[in-house]
C-alpha cells in the first residue's frame, strides 16, 4: 500500500513539478540555473526577495540594435541595478546560430556592446527559453522580490527597427517596475514581443 | 578596430530585397482611379512580412509621396504564406510580392503632363538572420484625356495579385463565439458551394489575438464548418472581434478559385454551436442503411438482375448436385461482391487523393467518360438482346475451373455481379456515392462495404433458407423476355448519355459515338455468334480476338476525336447553350443598336487569365436561376473578352472608368439608358438582385 502511495506522492510530483516550468504571468517564476559570461553558475533562486529583470538578446538582430544603438537598454540596465535589482542578459541561439558568440569572444563584445547587466547568461540548449516561452529578441520578463512574474512581453509598444522610436515609445519595463515598486497593481501585465525570433537549436 | 566593420559583422550585410512601383496602366485619366503596386522581389530563402509579421518580423511599410490631389489607398495584401519555424509562426511572402494600392487622380488634373509618384517603403527581410531594409521608388506616368493604356508588362501579374486579395463578398455567412476559453469561427457556405473544403485557417489581422501557433480544429456540422482557435496566453482577455482572413487551399468559389476570405465578426458571449461527433454523426447511419437499402435494390438494376436470377438458380442446382450447403456459396459469393466494391473503392479513393476531380458527377461532365459509359451500357444492352452472353459465361467459367464445389464460380459470379451493376450505378446512384467519395476515406469504405453487404444479402438469404426459393419464380420465358426488356432499359439510359455529351461536346461527337456503337454492335454480333461456347475453342479464340480489338479500336478513335470535334463549351465566341445563357460578342456597334432598340443587355467583360472572372462565371452563371432570369427578361448577354487586350475593348472598360477584368454591366433596356455596374466578385445573389431591383 505505502508503495502505490509512494509512487503516486512522485507522479503528482513529477506532474505539478513539470508544470511548474511553464512559466506564467502572476504565478512563480520557474527556477532556473545557468552559467554566465565569465564562467560562474547563477540560479533564479539565488535572488529571491530581490527584482530580476529577464532580458532575451541577440546582438545581431536588428531590433535588439534598435535598443543598444541608442544606448537605451544600457541606460535601463544601468538604471534598475543602482536601484539594487538584478538584471539577467539571457542568450538563448544555439551554436552557429546567429547571437552566439564563443567563449573567447565574449567577453570583447559584451565589452563594445557596455552592457550593464548583472549577468549575461548562455543558454545554448535553449531550455530557459523555452521554459519562459521567449519568441523574440528582445522578450522581457519582470519578477517581483516574491518570485513571482508579474510582466511579461515586448520592452516597448514600438515594434520597429528604428532608434528614433526609442524616445517616444511606451516602454512597458520601465512602467511595471514603477507599480510594482510603488506597491502599486501591474497595469499591462502582458504583451505581445517584437523583434526577431530566438535563435534555437 | 572601428564600429562599422563590426556592425557589418553582427548584421550580415545589406539588405537584398528588390523594391519598385509599377502599374498595370501606362497612362491616367483625371478623376480615373488606377491600380499600383509595390513589388517586392525577395532573394531565394528570404522573406519579408504581412500586415500581421506573427511572432516575430516587422510588416512592410509604405509612405506615399504624391502629387497634388492625389489620393492613395491603404495596401491591399495578397494572401501570404504562414511560415512554421517552431515554436514560432510568422506570415509572409517568399520569391515575390505585389503589394497593390488604389491612387485616385483629381478630376482637375491637366492632361498632357507627366505625374511622378514616389514612395518610402521600409521593410524587414529574414532567412535566418533579418536584415532591415528601405528603399524610395518611384513612377512616371503620363495623363491622358483619352483611354488609358495598359502596360502588358504586368496586366498579367497585377490580375493573379488581385485574385490572391482576400474576398470580401461570398455570400459565405460568419460569425464568431467563444466558450470555455476557447474561440470559434462558424462558416456557413451559401446554396451555390457544392464542395466540401478540407482544411481552413485563420490568419489574424490583430496581434495577440490567437495563438498562432497551437492547432486550429475544424469540424463540420452539417454543411458549416467550425474553427476552434486558441487565444493568446499573452492578451490581457478575450478578443471582442475577430479580424482577418480564412484561408482554403480548396478555393472558396470552388475548386480552383480564390483561396482567402475576410472575416471581421464580433466575438459573441454565448453561442450554441451544435457539438456534433466528426464527419456529420448522425448522417453516417442513415447513409449506411441507404446504402444497404441500395446495395439490395441493385439487384432490380437491369444490369444485375438477369445474373441475379441465373446465379440462384445455379445455387439451387448446386445444392441439389452436391452436398455443399447452399449458404456457404452464397457467403462466398458475398465475399466477391465485397472484394470487388472494396477494389473499386479503393481505386477510386487513391485517384480521389491524387488530386483528380472524381466524383460521380463530376465524371460526367468528362465527354471521354461518357463516351467510354455508353459504349458499356450499349454492350450490355446487346448483351440482354441476347446478341451475345457475358454474366453467364464468365460464371460458368468459374464454375469449370474448379472441382472443389464450384466455390471459385461462386466467387466470380459475385466479382461479375459487381462489375455489371458498376455502370448501371452512375446514372441512378450518383448522388450517394458523390456523397460517399466526399467523406473521409474510411467512411467511404464503409458505405461501399453496405452497399456490397446490400447487394449480396438477397442471395445470402435465399441461400440460406431455400425454402424461401420457392418465392422466387421458377425459371421460364418469363426470364428471356424480363432480360430482353432490361435491354430496352440500357439503350435508354445510353440515349440519356449521349444527350448530356451532345451538351458537353456537341452534334458531331454524338454522331461519332453513334458510329462507334455501331461497330461495337458488329463486334457484339461476332463475338455472339462466333466466340459462343458451343463454338470450337479456335473460333472461339479468333472471333473473340476480333470482337475485343474492335471494341478497343473504336472506343479509342472515338476518344481521340474528342479533341477533334468536341466543342469547347468554355469558347467565348462561339454562340453555345452549354450554360443556358447565350453570350454573344461584344462589338461597341451593336451595343449601342441594342440601347437603341431600348432592350436590356448584360455586358461581361472577361479574359482567359484572369482567375476571378473564371471563377465567377463558372459561379454566378451556372445557376438555373440566374439563367432563367436572363430569358425571364429577355437579357441579350454580352462578352467581350480581353485576353488579347485589344484596344476596342480596353476603350469601352475606360468608358466606365475602369481598366481591368471582371466588369460586369447591366443595361435595364427600356427607358433607362443608366447602366448599372456590378461589383467584381459576383455571385448568383448578386446577379439576382442586380436584374430585380433594376427592372422595377
Amino acid at each position: 500500500m505505502t508503495r502505490i502511495l509512494t509512487i503516486l506522492v512522485m507522479v503528482a510530483g513529477l506532474v505539478i513539478g513539470v508544470h511548474a516550468q511553464q512559466a506564467e504571468v502572476g504565478t512563480m517564476a520557474p527556477d532556473f540555473k545557468l552559467t554566465d559570461s565569465k564562467g560562474q553558475e547563477h540560479s533564479l533562486s539565488d535572488f529571491k526577495g530581490k527584482y530580476v529583470i529577464l532580458e532575451w538578446v541577440n546582438f545581431g538582430c536588428p531590433f535588439v540594435r534598435k535598443h543598444y544603438d541608442s544606448g537605451n537598454m544600457q541606460k535601463l540596465q544601468q538604471k534598475y541595478t543602482d536601484k539594487g535589482a538584478i538584471w539577467l542578459s539571457i542568450c538563448s541561439s544555439a551554436p552557429g546560430k546567429q547571437g552566439h558568440y564563443p567563449q573567447a569572444e565574449l567577453g570583447s563584445v559584451l565589452k563594445k556592446e557596455r552592457l550593464a547587466s548583472t549577468a549575461y547568461l548562455i543558454d545554448e540548449e535553449g531550455t530557459v527559453g523555452k521554459m519562459y516561452d521567449a519568441k523574440t529578441t528582445p522578450h522581457m520578463y519582470v519578477i517581483n522580490p516574491d518570485g513571482v512574474l508579474i510582466y511579461a512581453g515586448a520592452i516597448d509598444d514600438k515594434r520597429s527597427t528604428n532608434t528614433e522610436d526609442v524616445k517616444n515609445a511606451r516602454n512597458y519595463v520601465v512602467e511595471a517596475m514603477k507599480a510594482s515598486m510603488d506597491g502599486k497593481e501591474v497595469e499591462k501585465k502582458s504583451t505581445q514581443a517584437y523583434g526577431c525570433s530566438v535563435k534555437y537549436k | 578596430m572601428g564600429v562599422a566593420p563590426l556592425k557589418a559583422q553582427f548584421l550580415g550585410g545589406n539588405a537584398t530585397t528588390e523594391a519598385e512601383l509599377v502599374s498595370d496602366v501606362a497612362s491616367i485619366q483625371p478623376g480615373a482611379k488606377f491600380w499600383v503596386a509595390i513589388r517586392m522581389k525577395m532573394q531565394d530563402g528570404w522573406h519579408t512580412y504581412w500586415r500581421n509579421p506573427g511572432d516575430s518580423g516587422l510588416r512592410t511599410s509604405v509612405e506615399w509621396i504624391l502629387p497634388e490631389g492625389f489620393k492613395a489607398s491603404d495596401i491591399h495584401w495578397p494572401v501570404p504564406e504562414r511560415i512554421d519555424t517552431p515554436p514560432l509562426i510568422t506570415f509572409g511572402y517568399h520569391d515575390e510580392v505585389l503589394l497593390l494600392t488604389e491612387i485616385s487622380a483629381p478630376a482637375d488634373l491637366k492632361a498632357g503632363q507627366e505625374v511622378v509618384f514616389s514612395a518610402n517603403v521600409e521593410w524587414l527581410e529574414c532567412k535566418e538572420v533579418c536584415l532591415p531594409g528601405e528603399a524610395e521608388v518611384s513612377l512616371n506616368l503620363s495623363v491622358v484625356q483619352e483611354t488609358p493604356e495598359t502596360n502588358d508588362r504586368w496586366v498579367q501579374e497585377f490580375a493573379d495579385a488581385r485574385s490572391s486579395l482576400p474576398l470580401t463578398v461570398t455570400d459565405w455567412e460568419l460569425s464568431a463565439g467563444k466558450e470555455n476559453n476557447r474561440l470559434y469561427i462558424f462558416a456557413q457556405p451559401p446554396s451555390y458551394f457544392d464542395r466540401e473544403l478540407e482544411e481552413i485557417s485563420f490568419y489574424p489581422y490583430q496581434g495577440l489575438a490567437i495563438d498562432l501557433s497551437a492547432e486550429q480544429k475544424l469540424k463540420k456540422t452539417g454543411s458549416s464548418y467550425l474553427l476552434e482557435l486558441v487565444p493568446s496566453p499573452n492578451a490581457d482577455a478575450l478578443p471582442d472581434s475577430l479580424e482577418g482572413i480564412l484561408v482554403t487551399e480548396d478555393g472558396w468559389r470552388g475548386p480552383g478559385s480564390e483561396k482567402a476570405m475576410e472575416v471581421r465578426v464580433p466575438v459573441q458571449e454565448d453561442v450554441a454551436f451544435a457539438e456534433t461527433g466528426e464527419a456529420g454523426g448522425g448522417n453516417i447511419w442513415l447513409n449506411i442503411l441507404f446504402s444497404f437499402i441500395g446495395g439490395m435494390i441493385l439487384n432490380l438494376m437491369p444490369c444485375v438482375l438477369p445474373v441475379l436470377s441465373i446465379k440462384i438458380m445455379g445455387f439451387v442446382q448446386q445444392a441439389n448436385d452436391t452436398h455443399t450447403k447452399p449458404w456457404k456459396h452464397g457467403l462466398v459469393f458475398m465475399f466477391g461482391v465485397l472484394i470487388s466494391f472494396w477494389i473499386l473503392a479503393g481505386v477510386l479513393l487513391v485517384l480521389q487523393a491524387g488530386g483528380e476531380q472524381l466524383g460521380w458527377g463530376f465524371q460526367l461532365q468528362s465527354p471521354a467518360f461518357l463516351i467510354i459509359l455508353s459504349a458499356f451500357m450499349f454492350l450490355f444492352g446487346l448483351s440482354m438482346f441476347g446478341v451475345f452472353e457475358i454474366g453467364t459465361s464468365l460464371t460458368t467459367i468459374g464454375g469449370k475451373t474448379q472441382s472443389g464445389g464450384g466455390w471459385m464460380g461462386s466467387f466470380i459470379g459475385g466479382v461479375t455481379a459487381t462489375v455489371v451493376a458498376t455502370p448501371c450505378t452512375a446514372p441512378f446512384m450518383g448522388s450517394a456515392l458523390g456523397f460517399a467519395l466526399s467523406q473521409p476515406a474510411w467512411v467511404s469504405m464503409t458505405i461501399f462495404t453496405f452497399l456490397g453487404l446490400g447487394m449480396a444479402f438477397p442471395y445470402i438469404l435465399l441461400s440460406s433458407v431455400p425454402s424461401l426459393l420457392k418465392f422466387v419464380p421458377k425459371p421460364g420465358r418469363w426470364m428471356e423476355s424480363m432480360k430482353q426488356f432490361m435491354g430496352f432499359l440500357l439503350l435508354a439510359t445510353v440515349l440519356w448519355l449521349l444527350w448530356v455529351l451532345s451538351i458537353q461536346a456537341g452534334a458531331m461527337m454524338v454522331i461519332i459515338v453513334l458510329g462507334a456503337l455501331l461497330l461495337l454492335g458488329l463486334a457484339g454480333w461476332i463475338y455472339g455468334r462466333w466466340g459462343n461456347l458451343a463454338m470450337p475453342a479456335k473460333t472461339r479464340a479468333v472471333a473473340s480476338t476480333l470482337a475485343a480489338l474492335i471494341t478497343i479500336g473504336t472506343v479509342a478513335i472515338a476518344l481521340s476525336s474528342v479533341d477533334t470535334y468536341a466543342m469547347n463549351p468554355g469558347s467565348a465566341d462561339a454562340a453555345y447553350t452549354g450554360e443556358g445563357i447565350e453570350w454573344e460578342s461584344f462589338t461597341p456597334d451593336y451595343l449601342e443598336q441594342l440601347k437603341q432598340e431600348g432592350k436590356t443587355v448584360f455586358l461581361d467583360f472577361t479574359a482567359a487569365w484572369c482567375l476571378s472572372c473564371q471563377v465567377n462565371e463558372r459561379v454566378a452563371f451556372s445557376s438555373e436561376e440566374v439563367q432563367n432570369k436572363f430569358e425571364e427578361l429577355d437579357i441579350v448577354a454580352l462578352k467581350a473578352d480581353w485576353t488579347s487586350r485589344n484596344e476596342t475593348i480596353t476603350k469601352a472598360l475606360a468608358s466606365y472608368g475602369r481598366n481591368s477584368v471582371p466588369l460586369y454591366v447591366f443595361y435595364p433596356g427600356g427607358n433607362n439608358q443608366q447602366p448599372v455596374i456590378l461589383p467584381e466578385i459576383i455571385t448568383p445573389g448578386i446577379v439576382l438582385d442586380a436584374l430585380e431591383t433594376e427592372n422595377n
